[in-house]
């Protein structure tokens, strides 16, 4: 276990210095930051002032050594653009972006888990047909289309919900979260039932997918010749195996929200952090780039060693050893 | 207002309890951009002026024009060949109660150079050598060398109290600390790309504001941003997508308010001896640089039907331009009439040039730095065709295309540029004067053109101090420039604003900016 643990924290770091090479190679091909960002009136003067300021005129390689050092005493970097520490303007918007990928993840499984097993439990029936047609258009109607239906249905027609923006923000338990007033939930609603509709859809097809599969298995067959209910063949045992492919499937698409979750929050105008780093590539904000893709990747190690640890909670055949 | 009464109704009942409806005395307005920074004196960014021009007051202001009006300074004039004296207000009070003096003044000037970030501010205080307070509300400033533009520098010359410090940087003032103006409005909070709230300032020297609390909340996303409006979240949005601007024409529920802006599509072509991009003929790089020639020049310029521009490919939301900046503006030559369209004269010009069948030219735009900029592009290398060119149009993000614009690596090039000053010199300094570190011009030069008798003619502007001599001699350098086609300007962008109809009062301004405290309610 605690190799395991040991060889992914090795690997992480690996595969952050890899991408921070990755983006300091690519911010120094496309061009000179201060290109982007310098006012059209300014003197050559001024200019070459700025370069020399922000460490720009060093070769690249010792700009990134300077960057490496600084990350060594924990500084991550300072944003050009707004002039914050990095770390600072990510958390600023972070909780925002976590309650909204929250809401969003719960509705997709609450509704797409149980969607998916009865799918897979009466397939013949029109109500399965019903969800197997209604998830394939969650996963294949743009994201950012459903949304602006959305607006124009409940916000501009209807007028029931705010069009964009997150509401009021309360406190519950020391944590300062919209999710804690009515307006907040108002505005979180929407986006989050647009955020959802992929990952529901895909659950849905994996949950039908695994169940169809487990029906026709030995196990059933016995249990259901043991005369349990159904209720405890499928909750107990169905769902228990079928889990991992959820489970793995659930951890990716909750990372891969949390990070890039930029289509829903620009359509809603979410202050989440999806809008912020697609800012800061097209000012070629270098520091918030690396920093932030920093940030991801770690949460991405985070989030699949959870993973891993509940794979072997619902499977003790799974044993964590060295392997990835 | 039935449609806002039907729509508080229904929020009324609705199930889930919707935003609360806006106050009488509150202004909701949805922007494409806000600030960067609290701090005035951090970026040069349009849209961080825009915000922070309420809370705090310039030196000099402008009018809707650019032209420039009394601000915190109600009076200015050059004492000598680098000195100015600047009369300032008297009775200003600042948001903390304290009096605005000279020595205010002078600390944000001084101030600037230490806090400024990558969009330098230095820019606005780079011919002041010196400042000097004669007395509470006398400021004298001495220059490098002779400096006329001054006061235009001046307008966004932002006043902070000289009790700030020179420690105080974006954290103070983001937290409200140190966001201590002169403005309309008083500082109540802010987040990055998000909203900027204000209420107003009592002892505001000028004429009290309608509002007494104003929301500016950022919406970059234009659909969205119209959402906002259509379903009752904000008052007012500006940047208003063409598309959206069609439909709202034919809204009775939706007003709309249009205004030519000081950004011009123009196509810069280089006219070195060799061209960075290779000009071809069937495949073979032609001898010299074609676009030297000024008759090649001419027949790009003559091929060029700006009312279809305007008409079609920018759905009305233009004006056909006549040279660098909009009519107005200090500088702008009368003696230019409307750039003809005469696709057999330049076929003819470009037979004379040697080049009866054309050639095949690279032509690259920007795509998202300006409404229209990509499709305008487009239009142009088809308007090109019919010339007889091949033109390879591009159209690239700016994020990729100012980079590559800055090390000349294009032969031939389309983008926006705006005289944000309303006067010549910002321009012409930049774009048409040649390269010259040691002068500070031409840093915007990617054509190298170079003509010394524009150079002589503008030069001498700047030297002169005489308001009206400086005008004539700035006209004469507009007519230099556009006879010599060293830049081709195409058409005048026009940016629109929206509101629910009948709501509001509210003058367009050509610099694009939305004031809080010019908007009125409407019939009052």
């Amino acid at each position: 276990m605690l190799g395991y643990l040991v060889r992914r924290l090795a690997q992480a770091v690996a595969v952050v210095f890899a991408m921070s090479v990755i983006v300091f190679v690519g911010v120094y091909a496309i061009g000179n930051p201060i290109d982007v960002m310098i006012d059209p009136g300014a003197t050559q003067e001024i200019r070459a002032k700025l370069i020399e300021q922000y460490g720009l005129d060093q070769p690249l390689w010792q700009q990134y050594f300077v960057f490496l050092a600084n990350v060594a005493e924990g500084d991550l970097g300072t944003s050009m653009v707004y002039n914050i520490p990095v770390v600072d303007l990510v958390f600023s918007r972070l909780p925002a972006t976590v309650e909204l990928v929250l809401v969003s993840v719960t509705i997709a499984g609450v509704v797409g888990i149980p969607a998916g097993l009865y799918a897979g439990y009466r397939p013949d029936s029109i109500g399965a047909k019903a969800i197997m047609a209604l998830s394939v258009l969650g996963f294949s109607v743009p994201t950012f289309w459903i949304g602006m239906l959305l607006i124009m249905a409940f916000a501009v027609n209807l007028g029931w919900l705010p069009s964009g923006g997150r509401g009021d923000v309360g406190e519950v338990l020391g944590l300062h979260t919209s999710l804690a007033t009515a307006d907040g939930w108002s505005h979180v609603i929407m986006p989050a039932i647009n955020l959802s509709l992929f990952k529901m859809g895909l659950l849905i097809r994996l949950t039908r997918a695994g169940m169809v599969e487990a029906m026709s298995t030995d196990y059933v067959k016995f249990a259901r010749a043991q005369g349990l209910p159904d209720r405890q063949i499928v909750f107990r045992h169905i769902l228990r195996n079928i889990s991992i492919p959820i489970v793995t499937v659930f951890g990716l698409e909750l990372g891969s929200t949390l990070a890039f979750a930029v289509v829903t929050e620009s359509v809603f105008n979410w202050p989440g952090v999806g809008k912020l780093i697609i800012d800061s590539i097209l000012q070629l904000d270098r520091p918030v780039m690396v920093s932030y893709l920093i940030m991801v990747v770690i949460l991405f190690v985070l989030i699949n060693l959870t993973v891993d640890l509940i794979y072997a909670r619902l499977d003790p055949r799974v044993r964590l050893k060295g392997g990835a | 207002m039935t449609r806002t009464t039907l729509r508080t109704a229904v929020a009324a009942v609705a199930l889930v309890a919707a935003a609360p409806a806006a106050m009488a005395q509150e202004l909701v307005i949805g922007l494409r951009a806000g600030p960067d920074s609290i701090d005035p004196h951090w970026s040069t960014l349009g849209s961080q002026a825009e915000a922070l021009r309420h809370i705090f007051d310039t030196l000099v202001d402008v009018d809707e024009n650019l032209q420039l009006q009394p601000g915190l300074a109600v009076s200015w004039e050059p004492v000598d060949e680098t000195t100015w004296d600047f009369k300032l207000r008297e009775g200003v009070k600042f948001h903390d109660g304290s009096d605005f003096t000279a020595e205010d003044a002078k600390f944000s000037i001084e101030r600037i150079p230490d806090v400024t970030g990558p969009m330098s501010m230095t820019l606005y205080t780079k011919y002041v050598d010196s400042v000097e307070v004669i007395d509470d509300y006398t400021l004298r400033v001495h220059t490098k060398g002779i400096a006329p533009a001054l006061p235009n520098d001046f307008t966004r010359l932002f006043v902070v109290p000289s009790e700030t410090g020179m420690e105080a940087g974006n954290e103070e003032f983001n937290a409200g600390e140190k966001a201590i103006g002169t403005g309309p409005y008083e500082f109540v909070s802010w987040q990055p790309k998000g909203d900027l709230v204000l209420e107003r300032f009592d002892g505001y020297w000028g004429e009290q504001p309608e509002w007494e609390r104003v929301v500016r909340k950022e919406i970059p996303d234009d659909a969205a941003r119209v959402a906002a409006l259509r379903s009752g979240q904000v008052d007012l949005i500006n940047y208003v997508p063409a598309s959206d601007y069609l439909a709202m024409q034919n809204d009775s529920d939706i007003e709309t308010f249009v205004s030519d802006s000081v950004y011009i599509l123009n196509i810069a072509p280089s006219v070195k001896d060799e061209e960075p991009q290779p000009i071809t003929i069937d495949g073979e790089p032609v001898d010299g640089n074609p676009l030297q020639d000024l008759r090649v020049r001419k027949a790009l310029d003559l091929a060029i039907n700006r009312d279809v521009l305007v008409d079609v490919v920018l759905e009305g939301l233009g004006t056909p331009a006549t040279q660098l900046m909009p009519e107005g503006f200090f500088g702008y030559t009368d003696e230019l009439g409307k750039r003809e369209y005469d696709i057999e004269q330049a076929k003819e010009l470009l037979a004379e040039a040697g080049y009866p069948d054309g050639f095949e030219i690279d032509f690259t735009c920007t795509n998202n730095r300006v409404p229209g900029d990509a499709v305008v592009c487009e239009a142009l290398a088809q308007m090109w065709s019919r010339l007889g060119l091949d033109v390879n149009a591009q159209a690239l993000n700016g994020t990729v295309f100012f980079p590559a614009a800055a090390r000349e690596e294009y032969t031939m090039t389309m983008s926006a540029w705006g005289t944000l000053t309303g006067e010549a010199a910002y321009t012409y300094g930049a774009l048409t004067h040649s390269k010259d570190a040691e002068k500070g011009f031409g840093n915007f030069n990617r054509t190298g053109y170079s003509s010394p008798e524009f150079d002589k003619v503008f030069g001498e502007g700047t030297q002169t101090l005489d308001a009206e001599a400086r005008r004539e001699l700035y006209e004469q350098a507009s007519f230099i420039a556009m006879d010599d086609r060293a830049l081709i300007p195409t058409v005048i962008l026009q940016t629109v604003w929206a509101a629910d109809a009948d709501t509001l009062d509210f003058q367009p301004r050509v610099d694009q900016e939305t004031r809080a405290y010019a908007i009125e309610p409407a019939g009052e």
